[in-house]
């Protein structure tokens, strides 16, 4: 059943698929390589499969009645569709990687449109059969893969639109979107209040305005602090101040979404300008809180004063390895808002010495609490 | 296709009388021809009949019930006597972890499914179930995601975290062997099988039930089937959603279990148990509905309170999703949380014991028939309810932190899945067993199977009560007798006790092979209603055509088939045969429908399962595989959306004259 | 069995609970006395983790509800059996007619629903006081950091000035905790979830990584009372176990006082002075001592984290003060001295359990197979080609090639650590 021409593209994906793994295991499993060798294969496998599918565009081969199938199918605009994609690959190869990539889609998918189209022509000598062995064979193509780029878009501009707007004004701008998706939903839902012709046309309208607010939306860039906050790269786990603030746009934010409250050994607060703790487990407020070492532990940050503070851990000094110099050792959170709160996980692998025993410490408030680690 | 005659091979008549059925290969799309119904092996392989795939699920479950329960003679042996010596550490951690996972996943939950493909078409007087060929998927599935997790065995060792496989401990630094990797698969794999074949079967039911039967007028197997598959639809979505953290935890480098990035273990449990709870009423009600239907035949009485037990089912089911925390009463949720699902935990035992008063007063009035399957069932109400009882007492959030992860737990769990569960399921077996081969379990060995089954069970978790409440902790690979206390009735005495226990059970199943392989040998066909029995699987033959039934029955009784059999007499009030069920069967054979289509064998889901075990391996043995599975999953999907569900038009002979032609499966 | 009543309940209230105890005394007698007999005849005697019986007021609050349940189930479960039973025997197949097709009366199904409703109700009540009486933290008295990791216990005393703890005591295996004290354990753990269980003191509460949870324990009597860890662990879990050792309160201080005096180096020229040259060698990779000083004078710090995959290894100083040693899983003590301190009675033992570990009481044979090769005595992640996943850190003690001689030599150095 296996017939000539899926053969060939078989072997080729064999091939291909040794010749990737020797690769990978010879030269280098993450290049491309290698990726450009499971990519034969995979077009080599789709070929085949489609090649087999088809009977190599040969529909009834036992069937002496099928050399009379002389009916010509109608005029197919999938070969202009095909050269296009081989003029974008090449104009890929010699601009940008993104140009090839699309290029590939567009030479892949016209390729398969063009060859089911051609082997359906070919399939009886009835139009009517023809026409609905072409969509059966290519729905299950064509659906999934138009789903999958039209979700693609929708969500890729709805990312646009959000990192462009304000926060404040994303978050309306998304309820207001969301609910009008909803009432129209509703509205089509409940039978006779939308004909077919008004939901198609208020779909084109909501396309229509979601490609053109995206666009718009990525020409006009991220908003401001996003933009800043790249450059200063604050998001870097590394990039820390336990001092004055650099940064210009810190993220005020990630300061409510605190979700630890259940998980933490103890809180320290900031009030009128004292710092003091309470412990789990412990009903009178602490001035001492032991941790096990070599435990993560985390630690909550409350800010009840009006003005922004940070919980700074000091932990010593040590050698630098690289450049013998001695520093200080802690870490801090990030500045926090009125009744605001972070949480600080701490893994301490050794005990204070004495000389330079362990503490919390709040810039700009007085009090420490001390840590223990025994 | 009518145009398309001239493309036509020849092909067979369909022969209704003969109850044979033959399928011409289709030529109207796709290269590959569709698979015809030969004899042999393809007619298993391919084959999308729910008969033959309910056949083909039970023998599978059966073998991994085998595995299973060798995987508990082990435990038992090394726990027979103190610091037991016959496994290490970590062989036994893996044994008791594949033991639950085992008998939950590839036993319970398929053999139960094996009941269902088998009889809920039948009781609702359907030809098959709505989509034949995802029927056929989910098997294959369920059969791949079970040999890739006991491949694990020889693959570097089987998964060592337990069944509930708690974070971190199932990370990859503390269980560094690939077993969790294979574990996480071959549930997930089994997952989509169950989830494939739950919506399949919600689907049949709502769609496909005869014309009268409503949804009031249902046998309660089918009822039970049916609120089964809706807690599938809803907790397994959550299971795989957890396997899929822990997967790119072990496999890719997440950290959602790991505490120093910030992530919290319990995460793992809420998720794990708002499936693991439900799961416990997949398991169980299942057995509820076939002594349901068990014990009125033998009663030759209706269930007392359909309604009640109904209605009571699907409570259990929606209360089931709201006490999964009472797993985790020691985990530190803070009293609120524990006092709410201790309160929770103790409605589900409402709905549970109207269940089993239901069933004692269905007997009650009756005139009850101790057959292997009464036997089997009233074993199960008896023991069910010590376990309920002992359920009840861990519902006291308070008394449950001094017995959970004790042996009194065990002891809980088998009672309930053992004692009930499995007992249902053999009361299944005897039940039924004349209907799908056509021929009688002998009742003798039958008897011996019962008893030594009770007995041995008796024997094998009664003392783990004991041992429990006296601090045996489960899961350990030995016992010291420095904890286990003095005097004659020491640890050292029960352990024994229970793992003797073990064998005269395995014994017990020993018993039910036998009769297996004897009544195979035996030629004696069984009675077409050998038990004078009550719903509409017996009105068609044993065992049945592939179309079923001959004619479809109209429904206007809850029963319908014994009121095809009895009226009431008047006077007395007590009920009168009219007819033989030998006499309906025959009946319905004489006006049999003429053209019945049923739907086409294929060898996609197959392949499909054949794809998705590979693509499974490369999450484990890397990516080149995971491209081959790849390829071989797309290949067989896109055959499958080729082929037509039900063969078309030209894969037939012509229609008879009257043009009278029956469509069944109608969705696809 | 004792009662104590919490303080803050008035006198009225207090009278009014104790003649509601009273008359429950008496039922429960009674009940026990047919329904104990019946089911505790076939139990072993002194089981060290019997859930049964009681030695403390939180073990009490969950005892007083086993009491209440448990009888319960077993009354509903006779009247079932029973019904079942007459069912089974009555309506046998005597050649009766077929009955009538009944399908049941709702007022019976009703009246079926309502009174397992009603007992449950009932014992949902007593429930749901006794969660929230076991929750209670207000009124600790003394509170122990418990952390949990494969496969032993860390305790850790935070200084508590009201208690005589002037600074942090660590030690492991035996949790020691003076009677009539309410105290608290905060429990975590380092690597995955284990759980803390003294069935005679309390229920069990899991250590989870990340997470303080809260645990109860008072001692009504001097005693040690026996536990083991209830969660999954993996490996070794069957070898991580506990005791609790409940002192009187002047035993206790003057366990506290011995636990903080000052470390004593061994008298040069003797065998344990050599002992500690080969602890400083090997040991100290991971065990600390407080106290040690190296070769050059500059205290030695242990570095568990460098080796170990948890972080931490048990903390050596004072280890003859204890009666274990390796996840409580072998006794210090050698087997007569041992039983003589389990089986003193409330009044001795605190004596008997201060003593330590003498030359004379010491289980050579197991601490000295433990230091030639702990990995064949417990089972651990310890071999050096199968660490690639923890980043060549190990799960548990290696096998660390010590010589006859070397052992000699840390046993004569570990007998000085009192």
């Amino acid at each position: 059943m296996i017939t000539p021409g899926s053969k060939y593209f078989f072997g080729l994906t064999g091939l291909s698929l040794i010749s990737a793994i020797l690769y990978m295991v010879l030269v280098n499993p993450s290049d491309l390589g290698a990726v450009a060798l499971f990519g034969l294969a995979a077009s080599g496998a789709l070929i085949g499969a489609m090649a087999l599918f088809t009977r190599d565009g040969d529909v009834y081969t036992d069937e002496e009645a099928v050399a009379a199938n002389a009916v010509a199918g109608p005029p197919s605009f999938w070969p202009i569709v095909f050269a296009l994609g081989a003029a974008i690959v090449l104009t890929g190869l010699v601009t940008v990687s993104v140009v090839f990539i699309l290029g590939v889609a567009v030479l892949i998918g016209g390729g398969v449109e063009w060859a089911i189209h051609n082997w359906a022509d070919g399939a009886s000598s009835d139009r009517e059969f023809n026409t609905f062995a072409r969509e059966r064979a290519i729905s299950a193509i064509e659906y999934p893969g138009l789903a999958a780029v039209g979700l693609g878009i929708i969500a890729f501009l709805f990312s646009r639109v959000f990192l462009a707007l304000s926060k404040e004004s994303g978050t309306i701008f998304f309820i207001a979107a969301a609910g009008a998706i909803f009432v129209v939903g509703i509205l089509i839902a409940s039978k006779g209040f939308m004909k077919g012709a008004v939901t198609v046309v208020v779909a084109v309208l909501a396309a229509v305005a979601l490609i053109g607010v995206g666009t718009f939306a990525a020409l006009s860039g991220e908003r401001h602090e996003l933009a800043v906050a790249a450059e200063e790269d604050h998001f870097d786990a590394s990039h820390r101040e336990c001092g004055e603030e650099e940064s210009e746009h810190y993220d005020h934010h990630a300061n409510n979404t605190v979700s630890l409250r259940s998980a933490v050994t103890a809180t320290i607060f900031v009030k009128d300008g004292k710092v003091y703790a309470e412990a789990i487990g412990m009903t009178k407020k602490v001035d001492t809180i032991t941790i096990p070492r070599s435990n993560a532990t985390s630690v909550m940050f409350r800010n009840l004063d009006e003005e922004d503070h940070r919980l700074v851990v000091n932990l010593g000094s040590a050698k630098v390895a690289e450049t013998g110099v001695v520093e200080k050792v802690g870490t801090c959170t990030q500045l926090t808002g009125k009744n605001q709160e972070q949480v600080m996980t701490l893994t301490i692998p050794k005990p204070a010495t004495e000389a330079e025993p362990y503490s919390f410490t709040v810039p700009g408030a007085t009090g420490e609490i001390k840590l223990v680690v025994p | 296709m009518s145009t398309n005659e001239l493309t036509l091979t020849p092909g067979n008549a369909l022969d209704v009388a003969k109850g044979k059925l033959v399928v011409a290969p289709t030529q109207s799309l796709g290269a590959v021809r569709r698979p015809v119904n030969t004899t042999g092996w393809r007619e298993w392989l391919f084959t999308v009949d729910h008969k033959k795939l309910g056949i083909m699920y039970g023998t599978v479950a059966f073998v991994f019930f085998i595995i299973g329960g060798v995987e508990a003679l082990f435990i038992r042996l090394q726990l027979a006597l103190p610091d037991g010596r016959i496994l290490s550490a970590d062989k036994y951690n893996q044994m008791f972890t594949m033991h639950a996972t085992t008998m939950i996943f590839l036993f319970a939950m398929p053999m139960a499914a094996a009941f269902a493909n088998y009889f809920l078409p039948l009781q609702i007087g359907a030809r098959d179930v709505a989509f034949p060929r995802l029927n056929a998927l989910s098997f294959w599935l369920f059969l791949t995601g079970g040999l890739i997790l006991n491949a694990s065995w020889f693959l570097g060792g089987a998964a060592d975290g337990g069944w509930f496989m708690y974070a971190p401990n199932s990370g990859p630094v503390f269980s560094p062997s690939n077993g969790v990797d294979f574990w996480i698969l071959g549930l997930q794999i089994a997952g989509i099988a169950s989830l494939i074949g739950s919506i399949n079967l919600i689907v049949t039911v709502l769609n496909m039930r005869a014309p009268g039967m409503t949804l009031m007028k249902m046998p309660v197997f089918t009822w039970m089937i049916l609120v089964v598959q809706f807690l599938l639809v809803f907790s397994l979505p959550v299971i795989t959603v957890a396997l899929v953290l822990l997967m790119f935890q072990r496999s890719y480098g997440a950290t959602f279990f790991d505490v120093s990035q910030g992530a919290d273990p319990l995460l793992w449990q809420h998720l794990f148990w708002i499936f693991g709870h439900p799961e416990v009423y997949v398991l169980i009600l299942p057995a509820f509905g076939i002594i349901s239907e068990v014990l009125p035949t033998f009663s030759r009485k209706p269930l007392f309170g359909y309604p009640f037990v109904v209605f009571s089912g699907a409570s259990i089911g929606l209360v089931g999703f709201g006490v999964w925390a009472h797993h985790m009463f020691a985990s530190g949720l803070g009293p609120v949380s524990v006092a709410v699902f201790s309160m929770a935990t103790m409605a589900i035992a409402i709905p549970t014991g109207v269940k089993i008063f239901n069933w004692i007063l269905t007997m009650w009035g009756g005139k009850i028939w101790y057959s292997a399957a009464m036997k089997f069932a009233i074993g199960l109400v008896i023991l069910f309810t010590i376990g309920g009882l002992s359920g009840v007492t861990h519902a006291v959030a308070p008394s449950d932190t001094q017995q959970t992860d004790t042996y009194y737990i065990v002891a809980h769990f088998h009672y309930v899945l053992f004692g009930g569960m499995v007992f249902g399921l053999f009361s299944g077996f005897y039940y039924w067993w004349p209907k799908v081969f056509g021929k009688m379990l002998n009742e003798k060995l039958g008897s011996w199977n019962f008893w030594f089954m009770v007995i041995g069970m008796n024997l094998t978790f009664g003392p783990m009560h004991i041992l429990g409440l006296q601090g045996q902790p489960r899961r350990m690979y030995v016992w010291t007798e420095a904890r286990g206390g003095e005097g004659l009735f020491n640890f050292g005495f029960w352990n024994m006790v229970s793992s003797i226990g073990s064998f005269v059970l395995a014994v017990g199943v020993l018993f039910f092979i036998i009769n297996v392989i004897k009544t195979t040998r035996n030629p004696e066909r069984a009675p077409l209603d050998p038990w004078d029995a009550r719903t509409l699987e017996w009105i068609t033959t044993s065992p049945p055509k592939v179309h079923n039934f001959d004619r479809i029955p109209v429904v206007h009784h809850l029963d319908e088939f014994f009121h095809r059999k009895y009226v009431e007499d008047e006077v007395t009030h007590t009920m009168k045969q009219v007819a033989t069920g030998e006499e309906l069967v025959r009946a319905e054979e004489a006006a049999a429908d003429a053209d019945i289509h049923m739907p086409g064998p294929s060898y996609w889901p197959l392949l499909l399962s054949i794809g998705m075990g590979v693509l499974g391996m490369g999450v484990i043995y890397g990516t080149p595989i995971m491209v081959v599975g790849g390829l071989i999953v797309l290949f067989s999907s896109y055959g499958w959306v080729l082929e037509p569900s039900v063969p078309d038009a030209i894969d037939f002979d012509t229609p008879s004259t009257d043009g009278h032609t029956k469509e069944i499966a109608p969705l696809g | 069995m004792s009662h104590s009543v919490s303080p803050h309940t008035s006198e009225k209230a207090m009278d009014i609970v104790n003649n509601v105890k009273a008359s429950s005394h008496r039922i429960r007698n009674s009940i026990a006395t047919i329904f104990g007999v019946v089911a505790l005849a076939g139990c072993a005697t002194n089981a060290p983790q019997d859930t049964w019986q009681p030695k403390g007021d939180n073990a009490q609050i969950i005892n007083n509800l086993q009491w209440i349940v448990f009888p319960m189930a077993g009354v509903v479960g006779v009247l079932v059996f029973a019904l079942a039973a007459y069912t089974f025997w009555k309506f046998t197949d005597r050649g009766q007619p077929i009955p009538s097709q009944s399908h049941g009366k709702p007022i019976v199904e009703i009246i079926l629903t309502i009174i397992p409703a009603l007992i449950l109700t009932v014992v949902g009540v007593f429930t749901f006081r006794g969660i929230f009486e076991l929750a209670e933290t207000k009124d600790t008295e003394m509170i122990i950091n418990v952390t949990g990791q494969q496969w032993w216990w860390e305790y850790d005393y935070p200084a508590q000035e009201d208690q005589g703890i002037t600074q942090p005591i660590i030690s492991s295996g035996q949790l020691v905790i003076p009677v009539g004290t309410k105290i608290l354990l905060r429990e975590t753990s380092r690597d995955v979830i284990h759980s803390y269980w003294i069935p005679a003191l309390n229920g069990k509460k899991d250590a989870v990584p990340g997470r303080i949870n809260l645990l109860r324990l008072q001692a009504d009597k001097p005693g040690i009372f026996a536990g083991q860890c209830t969660e999954f662990c993996g490996l070794s879990h069957a070898n991580m176990r506990m005791e609790a050792v409940a002192l009187s309160k002047e035993d206790f201080a003057k366990w506290v006082a011995n636990q903080q005096k000052a470390y004593t180096p061994p008298a040069d020229g003797t065998l344990a002075k050599e002992g500690e040259g080969v602890f400083l060698n090997q040991c100290i990779r991971c065990h600390q001592v407080n106290g040690l000083k190296k070769a050059d004078g500059t205290p030695a710090i242990a570095a568990p984290d460098e080796n170990v995959y948890s972080g931490a290894a048990p903390n050596l100083s004072h280890l003859m003060s204890r009666n274990t040693f390796a996840g409580a899983i072998f006794d210090l003590l050698n087997k007569k001295c041992r039983s003589d301190v389990w089986n003193a009675s409330s009044e001795t033992i605190g004596e008997k359990y201060l003593a330590g570990v003498s030359e004379s009481c010491l289980n050579a044979n197991d601490l000295r197979g433990w230091l030639r090769n702990a990995p064949a005595m417990k089972p651990m992640y310890a071999d050096p080609t199968k660490l690639v996943k923890s980043g060549g850190k190990y799960r548990g003690m290696p096998n660390l090639g010590l010589t006859e001689t070397d052992i000699d030599k840390l046993v004569a150095y570990l007998l000085t650590l009192k």
